[in-house]
């Protein structure tokens, strides 16, 4: 692995969570789709993300996320784990985002989730996106041809469980009812999905 | 309590460096250091107003931490606006 990704050490040999700086490198499928590979696989589902060129009607040059590493490596590793709890212990899954200043064109999320059929592949592979859209600690800011930035508006996190309050022990919840709006795929918001 | 605190998202806006050095005496707990943070912020910060603390969690590098949580014993903290990854 490159010396520029940051590979969570705490995760298992199923798991491999990264946050790659856009100054150091590139989101790599290949890599996602070599380290789920499995000879008892026969399926692979990956997810790409990628910055686009529209939000909200207007023209865009690019996105800067923002992005608390350390726990966001921690969101990644306790979602992928809860995913393969919960769609077979044979599954792999791999996580990468970047951080920085993206073009257009970039990739800025990679997900690939490899298991013995396919159903638990695409399943596993939509449960880690999401978690990942609403649970990492990760900002965008959009920057617009005409020279404004915004910051996208979010999803919440919340701290009103205990830490242990899950099966999977992850750090974050969410799994209580909200109020506040997601910012779904499909939104102007989003610029890919 | 001397704290340092890590700003993301839209509140770098507020500040030209990534984290602050404060200390606001007489907290220990989650919920006291938001009503501390939050009278500070309205007196030093221009546009600073209360809606987007609200929205906010607050969290160690480990943990997102609750409302009676005790502050952790480093002082380290991070102020987490709603968020929008992927």
């Amino acid at each position: 692995m490159d010396t520029n990704l940051q590979q969570d050490a705490l995760a298992d040999a199923r798991i491999a969570c990264h946050v790659v700086d856009i100054a150091d490198g590139r989101l790599d499928p290949a890599a996602a789709i070599e380290f789920v590979s499995d000879d008892a696989h026969g399926g692979i589902d990956v997810f790409i993300g990628r910055v686009r060129a529209s939000s909200h009607g207007r023209e865009c040059v690019g996105i800067h996320y923002d992005m608390f590493a350390p726990l966001a490596l921690t969101v990644f590793r306790d979602t992928a784990a809860a995913a393969i709890t919960r769609f077979g212990p044979k599954a792999k899954c791999y996580v990468a985002h970047a951080k920085g200043k993206l073009a257009v064109g970039d990739l800025a999320v990679v997900i690939a989730f490899g298991s013995p059929h396919r159903d638990e592949a695409f399943r596993g592979c939509r449960e880690v996106i999401e978690a990942v859209k609403h649970q990492a600690p990760i900002w965008k800011q959009e920057h617009f041809i005409d020279g404004h930035s915004e910051w996208s508006e979010g999803c919440s996190l919340c701290g009103h469980e205990p830490a242990d309050a899950t099966a999977d022990g992850a750090a974050v919840t969410h799994s209580h009812a909200h109020d506040h709006h997601h910012d779904e795929d499909g939104h102007a918001h989003h610029h890919h999905g | 309590m001397k704290l340092t605190v890590q700003l993301f998202g839209r509140f770098r806006e507020f500040s030209a460096a990534p984290e602050i050095a404060l200390d606001l005496p007489g907290i220990s707990t989650v919920a006291e250091f938001r009503a501390a943070f939050d009278a500070w912020a309205g007196a030093h910060w221009p546009g600073y107003t209360p809606g987007l603390l609200k929205a906010s969690a607050i969290a160690t590098e480990s943990t997102l931490l609750r409302a009676d949580s005790a502050l952790p014993a480093d002082g380290r903290l991070a102020l987490l606006p709603p968020v929008s990854g992927g």
